[in-house]
């Protein structure tokens, strides 16, 4: 009996020889497979989450995500993000009033030099808070503000 | 008093070279992946290095029946050039070892195999990866990178802590700097606060939606990449690092010649400790043949055995399969088993079904690194330029 039991801890051995080769060999294949499961997706935290909406400023085109939690349970802190973007070169100095939520009134003011990254945020309504992030990223220009849920 | 053979390729050259026959294929499969490439005199000294160094390391292990000594030669060169040719090429790509805003902000930092314990709690709560790094594509991205955990996990448990992880290295060389240990005794309790720091980390980084190991605790963001100092947190957070490092990475080891990082820092030792049920392979001791020397509770570099093991016939669930006790063992008491077959057999059988997925995980890691340090030490020695 104890012969037969054997077997399949045998068979068991050589399966898990054969894993790793196969995990590296088709690497790529099982990637894709595993890509394409439900929570394989990196968290708006981090991705800056979707986009609310798009609009054309002066010659800048500014896309609003919208707000995500930045905790999991029980906080008020929210991050937004905003993305500047201009056919051609940036310009030097980014000055624009937005209005997150769009509900006709202004949230906060950001002034951005784009040539040393200085970023002046001024809060217009009480739940802005500060600039979490703000950086240039490929062509555009991308910062993070944190807010407090309304 | 000599210690008797008891594998079948110990001592024989013959079945030591036919049982090393189907690795030096393997090796060359992973390290060539196809033709070799010999176009220039350096990646010819490269591949040929890496390539015999690899066969001599496994033929070896077979030949002389001892397991660590021949792959721990093997596990710090990967720790080593891993870590020359990932600062080089971040150097090359981002111009320093740092990450900034941008890399953040784009989602471009390398996924490594640790973050796995932060990201499952977030996953099945939020359905998204708490993880500033690409799903798919570019290098090391999420997906390719939990199918190498999955697979490894299914394969060798927690044995790829001490054949596969490419940090594992540091602690390992440096616990064997000493020749004695000045500490000799070290709790084996020491040996849970890695549970305790998966738990700790998985329930913050779930909670506050960051990987906090990552961002705050890992040693080894000391020789691979870091966030670049631009406020006060962040020196901080440089500060806890390097200092862990410098403990845990370096001076207790080489005081204690136990590996305590890996012992009592690293979540992802843990988790694997969780899933090493699956795989096939454990260590087993043969109570008969023990005469309670304790070496091998001397030898264990991850507090894995104690008195109450030995009785118990087996090292607890943190045991890293690295077989420095099966060498220490001069009774020829301790031996590699496969889980559901009668213990004190087949001692070869077992030995060899274990070596074979072990070292080739070895060589799919070192494999590549090695060529590419190589490259960059020859380069090195002929412009006196590291970058080139």
């Amino acid at each position: 009996m104890k012969k037969l039991l054997a077997i399949p801890a045998y068979l068991w051995a050589v399966v898990c020889l054969l894993i790793i080769p196969v995990t590296f060999i088709r690497n790529d294949t099982f990637a894709e497979q595993l890509a394409t499961l439900s929570f394989m997706k990196v968290h708006p935290v981090y991705s800056g989450g979707e986009l609310n909406r798009k609009y054309q400023q002066d010659s800048l085109t500014i896309s609003v995500n919208k707000p995500v939690s930045a905790t999991l349970l029980g906080s008020r802190k929210q991050q937004l993000q905003v993305t500047f973007s201009q056919k051609g070169h940036l310009p030097g100095i980014i000055d624009q009033t937005i209005d997150y939520d769009f509900d006709a009134n202004p949230d906060f003011k950001v002034t951005i030099n784009t040539a040393s990254g200085e970023t002046q945020l001024t809060p217009l309504v009480s739940d802005v808070r500060s600039c979490l992030a703000s950086s240039k990223v490929k062509e555009d220009w991308v910062i993070r503000v944190n807010l407090d849920k309304k | 008093m000599k210690k008797p053979r008891v594998y079948a390729t110990e001592g024989s050259i013959w079945k030591s070279i036919l049982l090393t026959f189907p690795m030096i294929l393997l090796i060359l499969l992973f390290t060539a992946g196809g033709p070799p490439d010999l176009s220039t005199p350096e990646k010819s000294i490269a591949f040929l290095t890496t390539f015999f160094f690899l066969i001599t390391l496994f033929f070896l292990i077979l030949y002389t029946g001892k397991t660590d000594r021949y792959r721990a030669i093997g596990f710090v060169t990967l720790a080593l050039f891993f870590a020359l040719t990932f600062i080089v090429n971040l150097i090359k790509a981002r111009g320093s070892m740092t990450f900034s805003q941008e890399n953040l902000l784009a989602c471009e930092i390398p996924f490594c195999h640790i973050v796995t314990t932060m990201i499952i709690i977030p996953a099945v709560i939020t359905n998204s990866i708490i993880f500033p790094g690409s799903i798919i594509g570019g290098f090391a991205s999420i997906a390719s990178m939990l199918v190498i955990v999955i697979g490894v996990s299914l394969a060798l448990g927690r044995g790829f802590c001490s054949w596969g992880c490419f940090y594992g290295g540091w602690d390992d060389g440096t616990s064997r700097l000493a020749h004695k240990p000045r500490i000799k005794k070290v709790n084996p309790v020491f040996r849970w606060f890695s549970f305790a720091v998966l738990l700790v980390i998985a329930l913050i980084s779930a909670m506050t939606l960051n990987p906090a190991y990552c961002d705050w605790l890992c040693p080894f963001k000391t020789v691979t990449e870091f966030e670049k100092v631009t406020s006060f947190s962040i020196l901080m957070k440089t500060i806890v690092f390097l200092s862990l490092f410098v403990a845990l990475v370096i001076i207790l080891p080489v005081l204690t010649g136990k590996r305590f990082q890996c012992t009592t820092l690293c979540p992802m030792g843990a988790l694997l400790s969780l899933t090493n049920k699956i795989n096939a392979f454990d260590v087993r001791i043969n109570k008969e043949n023990c005469s309670s020397c304790e070496k091998c509770v001397k030898a264990c570099p991850t507090l894995s055995l104690t008195a109450e093991d030995m009785t118990a016939g087996r090292p607890s669930i943190t045991c890293m399969k690295c077989g420095k006790c099966i060498d220490a063992c001069t009774k020829s008491a301790i031996h590699y088993h496969i889980k559901g077959t009668p213990n004190n057999k087949n001692y070869s059988w077992a030995r060899n079904l274990f070596l074979y997925p072990a070292f080739l995980l070895l060589v799919v890691f070192l494999g590549g690194t090695m060529q590419s340090g190589i490259i960059l030490l020859i380069n090195l020695i002929k412009t006196g330029n590291l970058i080139y």
